[in-house]
């Protein structure tokens, strides 16, 4: 059963009277407890895909089905209520909140929710143990590393519990030891947690963690 | 609630700013309020009087007084009920109050002084029912030349009591007598009502104008004239009915109701409330723009993080909220500062020796923070917060994630 289902998605952004069409009749699947590597030059259109998946961004044709739900169908709100039940976002830059240590990065998300504050607490602390930086839980962002800080984002990603984790390039930043050590991390949230993953990628080495690898190439897959 | 910790980690971010910020908003209320509450004093003292009392004086001005004999003259006009002359005494207690004796003159302190007057105790208690004296203590203080009558305030403010002896002595050269300060003895406390008589200072001595025209060699005329009036509709009538009597004497007068009397004090600073308001409008306006520049930078600031909060699913909504709601949070800790400051400053004044007199020579001896002015105060400061925060809030609400993810 495809977890993620883009059906024939066309997204066109229009700037005064010209108009620049990024995915072209677009369609694809990403099954249930699959690790899909999204691969591309550089305005290929992975990323426009990638935050259609996640339901920041809005096809202007097409459908977008996640978890069931065809997310170009709902509202603001809707999207909002949507992304915090279903998608897990990963950053290239981490965006973390600076002034949060990493149980409050963490916990940020599970605000939404009606857990009572040591319930909030318990689960980012569980979520922060996943991704191995238990005793950096009450770091800031300053005082971690890059591959520590993405470890955190990827913390504040899984402590929902969401169906799909979306990576729009998690190791981007990274030098290749903490990049190595975010790619087994996502490996274990796969295949143990087994959790659905659609990750775009430059870096072949990345893609090959991944169990499928879709190719973009000016608005439309390759293969 | 759960997201008050996250408004305050946001606020300490920039604590320099933020601190700015706030004081900007606090100087801001504690301007309004100091303003409001001195113009509600004012207000106030001009609530404290009768519609039923005129007041005659020198056409000329308050500092030359009018002959005693007008007091007659003015009672025969038609429509004058009674008519009570009063002299401000304009004394104050010796500096060295336990050593002084009687007859020896000494250096008055002006660090306690209180209005003081001499009046015709008849028909000046008559024709003011808001002083509540109680009979008995009535009738010794018309017994005893040296009594005198003091408000509640006043009593309570030096601890005295009936029977009670103290010392004044005038800063007014012709209300001195030769042989040292004028020797009171307590005869009677008032009291007053303040919800039927809002606006009544109980900060006030009275004694026996004649106490004062013996001993100082009956030389002395009034200083004005209280008139009570059958009808206050007629105010008007009685009043050129009373200045046509003295129409070509050397003392002319001038009558005018009660009201119009105290307002003219005001009225010697120019237009005061328009004055006050116009400089809190001003301050208020200026706040507005240093909170709105400050909630925009913020804002433009943190243009990835909202990102972030979106994306994990928090709504437009619940953004806007929190940038408003820290907008607001700014705004309640400068008004309560500006409020805490305010009282401050009104406490300072009624207790510094020397701004302590002004102020009681005003009439303002219990100045105080109002709990309307502190509450309207604390509104301003909320309402501020709100407008401030709502330009860059309503921005932040219309952003797309996408476009504010692109941001650098």
């Amino acid at each position: 059963m495809a977890m993620v289902d883009v059906r024939n998605v066309t997204k066109v952004y229009r700037r005064d009277a010209e108009e620049l069409v990024v995915l072209n009749g677009l369609s694809l699947q990403v099954d249930e407890g699959d690790y899909a590597a999204l691969m591309g030059p550089s305005g290929s259109g992975k990323s426009t895909l990638l935050n259609l998946i996640a339901g920041i961004d809005k096809p202007t044709s097409g459908e977008v089905i996640v978890a069931g739900t065809d997310v170009a169908r709902l509202d603001e709100t809707g999207l909002a209520e949507f992304r915090s039940h279903n998608v897990g976002f990963i950053f290239q830059f981490y965006n973390l909140i600076p002034v949060l240590t990493a149980t409050e990065n963490v916990e940020l998300p599970l605000l939404l929710t009606h857990l009572s504050k040591a319930e909030r607490r318990e689960r980012a602390a569980t979520a922060l143990k996943v991704v191995g930086l238990a005793d950096r839980a009450s770091h800031y962002p300053r005082q971690l590393s890059g591959g520590q800080e993405q470890r955190v984002a990827i913390a504040r990603a899984i402590v929902t519990d969401p169906k799909v984790l979306v990576a729009d390039e998690p190791t981007g930043d990274l030098d290749a030891k903490s990049a190595t050590e975010i790619l087994d991390l996502m490996g274990t949230l796969n295949r143990d947690f087994k959790k659905t993953i659609v990750m775009v990628t430059h870096d072949p080495r990345a893609a090959e963690r991944a169990k499928t690898q879709h190719h973009l190439e000016k608005g439309v897959l390759r293969d | 609630m759960k997201f008050l910790p996250y408004l305050l980690k946001h606020l300490r971010r920039n604590w320099f700013r933020t601190t700015l910020t706030v004081l900007a908003m606090a100087l801001c209320i504690f301007l309004f309020c100091t303003l409001q509450t001195v113009l509600a004093e004012i207000n106030g003292l001009l609530e404290g009087t009768s519609a039923r009392r005129l007041v005659t004086r020198h056409a000329v001005s308050l500092v030359f007084n009018v002959p005693l004999s007008y007091g007659a003259r003015i009672q025969s006009v038609p429509g004058v009920k009674r008519v009570a002359l009063n002299a401000w005494f304009g004394g104050s207690l010796p500096a060295k109050k336990e050593e002084t004796k009687a007859e020896e003159s000494s250096t008055a302190d002006f660090s306690n002084f209180f209005p003081n007057l001499a009046v015709d105790p008849e028909p000046f208690f008559a024709m003011y029912p808001e002083y509540v004296l109680p009979p008995e203590q009535f009738r010794d203080f018309m017994g005893e030349l040296r009594g005198a009558v003091i408000g509640r305030k006043l009593a309570d403010r030096f601890g005295w009591k009936l029977g009670d002896t103290f010392f004044l002595e005038s800063f007014i050269p012709p209300h001195r007598k030769p042989d040292g300060p004028f020797e009171f003895i307590v005869k009677g406390i008032f009291d007053t009502d303040p919800v039927k008589y809002p606006g009544t200072d109980t900060n006030i001595m009275i004694f026996n104008h004649k106490y004062l025209y013996e001993a100082t060699g009956r030389r002395l005329g009034a200083g004005l004239f209280y008139v009570e009036i059958d009808d206050p509709e007629k105010a008007g009538e009685v009043a050129r009915a009373i200045d046509a009597l003295f129409e070509n004497s050397d003392a002319q007068t001038r009558t005018e109701t009660e009201k119009a009397f105290a307002a003219s004090f005001v009225a010697m600073a120019g237009n005061l409330t328009l004055l006050l308001n116009g400089i809190g409008l001003a301050v208020t306006f200026t706040i507005l723009l240093v909170v709105a520049n400050t909630m925009s930078i913020a804002v433009r600031e943190r243009r990835k993080e909202i990102a972030v909060l979106k994306t994990l699913g928090f709504t437009s909504k619940l953004v806007m909220g929190l940038i408003v709601a820290e907008s607001v949070l700014i705004g309640v800790l400068g008004g309560a500062l500006g409020i805490g400051a305010s009282q401050g400053l009104m406490w300072l004044l009624t207790h510094t020796p020397g701004i302590q007199d002004a102020l009681a020579g005003l009439g303002l001896s219990s100045l105080s923070l109002r709990p309307l002015v502190a509450a309207l105060g604390f509104a301003n400061a909320v309402f501020l917060g709100f407008v401030a925060g709502f330009l860059p809030a309503l921005n932040a609400y219309r952003a797309r994630i996408t476009d504010m993810l692109r941001t650098v």
